[in-house]
């Protein structure tokens, strides 16, 4: 991974007349000269409005976030996945040799239990939500005109408040004596608390995700040009037929961001099991996050972590290179009036 | 290998009886709020005729055709079809269809698959689909092999029309309909393009209706056309009739260069009315009452150079302003002395001899016309 | 092909019943905020509406300090997505160069990840790197989220930016310093300020990160988080609902500043730089 960012950040050699100075011996000499050869090639880039002129931009712009990505992001998951092959209960990445005990101890104990429940959790929610978000997503694409600012809005600002808050307005919802228990109370139907089961946990991600299922669906769906429905239609099809053979093919690569994202982020849900279900269901994230705190035990944790990596990272890649996001985002800028 | 299924005879038809009108619009109105983008138009579409509408911009005429088609519903007014009214009728259960300005080719599918999709949707059996898209695609020049799995993203702009209109006879309507298909295209693919709908309107014998900004377009392609503006028909009739008798000045101008000079009555001397042009008497057909204005048309190639001694029934001293050269033909434009101006046509190999000329016309070659 | 006026009123009841369902839970908080009762139920009387729990909270010392550290951390979090952004942005949408497609997938990578995995990540590479964990280190992992975000948003504007605008300028002799001053960033300064604004939010309510990565110090939602799993005490949700509130009012003020500027920039339009 490494060597990904050092073809990018170096300045390539023989590709631009440039004046080579004499090569002086040493370190700090070639740091100089490297240095020298990069301010010499922005100001030809910058005489040339051209090609190369482009490159040398793109590629000056884009070295904050790949530094930031490299040392926030790349760098910390290779030390994940380093810890995961350190002894149990140790603390440091340098004094030992690797292992594979971590894995060994994952897959004979409970923690391949977790996992599984915590993938069918992740599914069942993709799930729910595609089936829940797609007539609201097709509203907002293709239906609504005025209103669907507003439930963009409206949907789009519950992103802003912390999950956490969302979360425990619903254990007020549904706890014992809380406004849905108590509103049946009222009416003569004594119910106990709605909380602390697998259904609810299922309830809070759908409603935690749900935006993220909503917005790709809807841009995917704002792809479909208009007129290609309309000459479906003009061709005798009915309204099945056009979802199946021109809505459906046409905002796959929605559905796929959408399903992916939801997928990638439920799996490492942390907060909606242990607030609405208390005890009851331990998902992955937070036998993690007990195996870092309560375990003590650092590189279990790490083993766990990298294989959600490992799962993450199969389906961003694997699905996601089929789907153009230039074109989406591209698309979108210029339907925005 | 036999005629394919699609070409009809048309020998039988023209040896019949008068067509039958196979479309009828009546009264048809459009408003969205206080706007009103189509204002009582009527007229019929004949059985297996090649109709226009022509209008520039704005005049409604795709507003017009997406509610022939189904896909607005009119405020007001009846479209029928074969004398039934079909107003409610929603686009997938009308027997026409319409080629969309963008073709709207499903970027999705394949040719083959395009061209299929109507059938399919009908659940014709695949071989059958296959055999008729293969038809379908020899009909517009396009070689099944070379073209029936390519992805219409590949294709090129001709290619393309050609994909849609294949899909369009796949579906086999009663009338087709047509918005601007050819306004992307260059000139020269253009041109190409207009003969070959032509001849497929001619071969398959199908009635086609046919939206555009351009009138050279109309004229070339129509046996018959309308000619929209603002919403309102100001004329239909024949491509030769609308040239020879414009009804009113829009429709001349809306032809391309013509002369329109403004025209007020005046009592002239003599038994004969006489007009004034910018102050200068002019000869006309028809004898006015005075005070009336009009606009006179006179066609730049009905104008000619007078040398001495050739008469015209009008005649005009005149300075020469420009000379412009358009292939086969020169154009000129000229000024009179009472500051109208005029453009005049003439064969390529005519030369002036100065600046100043005389130029006239014959009162047959001018009409009258109310703006 | 138009929806029926029968279809329209489906979807909007459909649409409806979800807004409704969806901000159910805010509905009880606000109630929750209200009751006088130290332990909630519902429904309560009107005798016991009160607005005691948000006195509380508004002069608890220990949630000053909470907001205080969410606040430095959203400001400056803020501050850096929207650098970072903006020159990636430009990267992403405007240059073509030869990496713009890796680069393009590097930017969404952080997205489509668990955020509880990245904060833990982060957490063992500041414990390698022997730097105690602090709002500091919460600043770096939310701008590791946060900018992909903003570079996003701002592509998006980016993307309709016309280059010719800038061919002009430097026809007519201006730097590079001067094009990027007075012609790049006015142009995205809209996509800017949107991007400011998702960047403040999220990171003021974000959870996951901070969790792993404040070490001593603590924001805001994990105070919340830590009180709502040690049983109910009505100031959560008073706090809760201030939360909310500071965050829209976050919002109006960015944005009355951005429609400000332009108002302002609009008058003196002789008065260039």
């Amino acid at each position: 991974m490494n060597t990904l960012f050092q073809n990018r950040t170096e300045p390539e050699e023989g590709e631009h007349a440039v004046i080579e100075e004499p090569h002086a011996g040493g370190d700090s000499a070639r740091g100089i000269h490297v240095f020298a050869r990069l301010r010499r090639r922005m100001q030809t880039c910058s005489a040339a409005a051209g090609e190369d002129g482009q490159h040398g931009h793109g590629m000056l712009c884009a070295l904050p976030f790949g530094v930031l990505m490299l040392f926030g992001f790349i760098v910390p998951l290779l030390c994940v996945i380093a810890f995961g092959l350190m002894p149990s209960h140790t603390f440091s990445l340098l004094h030992h040799m690797p292992t594979l005990e971590n894995y060994r101890v994952i897959f004979t104990q409970s923690y391949v239990f977790s996992m599984m429940k915590s993938t069918v959790l992740a599914i069942l929610t993709v799930f729910l939500l595609l089936l829940i978000c797609y007539p609201l997503a097709f509203a907002l694409a293709k239906v609504f005109r005025g209103g669907a600012t507003f439930v963009t809005y409206a949907i789009a600002s519950s992103l802003f408040v912390s999950e956490n808050i969302r979360l425990f307005g619903w254990v007020i919802g549904l706890m014992k004596g809380g406004v849905l228990g108590g509103l049946l109370a009222k009416m003569g139907l004594p119910v106990d608390s709605f909380l602390y089961n697998v259904p609810v946990i299922l309830v809070g991600m759908v409603y935690v995700y749900l935006p993220f299922m909503l917005f790709p669906l809807a841009l995917g769906l704002q792809m479909v040009p208009q007129e290609v429905r309309e000459a479906a239609y003009d061709m005798g099809a009915n309204r099945w037929q056009v979802f199946r053979m021109i809505d459906l093919p046409l905002s796959l690569p929605g559905i796929m961001i959408g399903s992916i994202l939801v997928f990638v982020l439920s799996i490492g849900a942390l907060a909606e099991a242990k607030i609405l279900g208390g005890q009851k269901i331990v998902t992955i994230a937070a036998e993690i996050e007990t195996a870092f705190t309560f375990g003590q035990n650092w590189p279990l944790g790490s083993a766990l972590a990298t294989l959600l990596i490992a799962l993450t990272m199969v389906l961003v890649f694997g699905a996601l290179k089929k789907v153009d996001f230039e074109s989406l985002l591209g698309r979108k800028a210029e339907g925005q009036s | 290998m036999g005629i394919p299924s699609v070409i009809v005879d048309r020998s039988t038809r023209l040896s019949g009886g008068p067509a039958q009108t196979i479309l009828e619009v009546a009264g048809v109105t459009k408003q969205f709020g206080s706007f009103t983008a189509v204002k009582k138009v009527s007229f019929r579409i004949r059985e297996g005729e090649f109709f226009t509408l022509v209008g520039p911009s704005g005049s409604g005429k795709t507003t017009l055709l997406r509610m022939l088609v189904g896909m607005e519903p009119p405020t007001d007014g009846d479209i029928l079809l074969r004398d039934k009214r079909i107003n409610d009728l929603p686009p997938n259960r009308r027997p026409t269809c319409l080629v969309f300005q963008s073709l709207a080719l499903f970027p999705h599918m394949t040719v083959g698959q395009n061209i299929e999709f109507p059938m399919k949707v009908r659940n014709i059996p695949p071989d059958d689909r296959h055999t008729r898209a293969d038809e379908l695609l020899r009909i517009l020049h396009l070689d099944p092999a070379v073209y029936y799995n390519k992805s219409v993203l590949k294709c090129s702009g001709g290619e393309r029309q050609r994909v849609a209109l294949a899909r369009a006879l796949a579906y086999d309507p009663e009338i087709l309909f047509f918005d601007e298909p050819l306004s992307a295209i260059d000139a020269r693919l253009r041109k190409m393009l207009q003969k070959e709908l032509k001849d497929i309107q001619r071969n398959t014998g199908k009635t086609f209706c046919y939206v555009t900004h351009s009138l050279e377009e109309a004229m070339v392609m129509s046996d018959r056309l309308a000619i929209l503006r603002s919403g309102a028909v100001e004329q239909i009739g024949t491509p030769a009739e609308i040239y020879a008798s414009p009804c009113n000045a829009f429709v001349a101008e809306f032809m391309g260069e013509v002369n329109l000079l403004d025209v007020v009555g005046v009592k002239g001397g003599g038994a004969e009315w006489q007009f004034k042009v910018y102050r200068e008497p002019i000869r006309l057909s028809e004898p006015f009452m005075a005070g009336i204005q009009r606009k006179l048309l006179v066609r730049p190639e009905s104008i000619r150079f007078l040398n001495d001694g050739d008469t015209a029934d009008n005649r005009f001293q005149v300075k020469v302003k420009n000379e412009f050269l358009l292939g086969s033909r020169k154009q000129y434009h000229v000024e009179g002395l009472g500051g109208f101006k005029l453009i005049v046509e003439c064969s390529s190999d005519h030369t002036i001899t100065g600046p100043a000329a005389t130029i006239g016309w014959d009162v047959k070659d001018s009409q009258i016309l109310e703006s | 092909m138009n929806v029926t006026g029968r279809q329209r009123f489906g979807f909007s009841a459909y649409a409806g019943l979800v807004l409704l369902i969806f901000y159910f839970p805010v509905f009880c908080i606000t109630a929750a905020s209200l009751s006088k009762k130290r332990y909630f139920s519902f429904p309560f009387p009107a005798s016991d509406l009160t607005l005691k729990w948000y006195h509380d909270a508004l002069v608890s010392p220990q949630v000053s300090q909470y907001v205080g550290v969410s606040l430095r951390v959203a400001l400056l979090t803020t501050v850096l997505s929207v650098i970072i952004g903006f020159f990636g942005a430009l990267a992403y949408a405007r240059y073509a160069w030869r990496g713009r497609r890796a680069f393009q997938r590097l930017v969404l990578l952080p997205l489509f990840f668990p955020q509880s995995v990245l904060g833990l990540a982060l957490l063992m590479w500041f414990n390698f790197l022997d730097i105690t964990p602090s709002w500091i280190t919460a600043v770096l992992a939310h701008t590791v989220w946060i900018a992909p975000i903003t570079t996003l948003i701002m592509s998006i504007q980016a993307y309709s930016f016309d280059n010719s605008l800038e061919e002009a300028a430097r026809d007519m002799g201006a730097t590079n310093g001067q094009i990027l001053r007075w012609i790049t960033i006015p142009l995205l300064t809209p996509g800017m300020v949107s991007a400011g604004c998702f960047a403040i939010l999220l990171s003021w309510g974000n959870f996951a990160l901070s969790l792993f990565t404040t070490g001593a110090d603590s924001t805001l939602p994990e105070w919340l988080y830590a009180r709502m799993t040690s049983g109910y005490q009505p100031i959560i949700p008073a706090v809760g609902t201030l939360s909310v509130l500071l965050a829209i009012a976050l919002v109006f003020l960015v944005v009355g500043i951005l429609s400000l500027r332009r108002r302002n920039a609009a008058k003196p339009a002789a008065s260039t730089p």
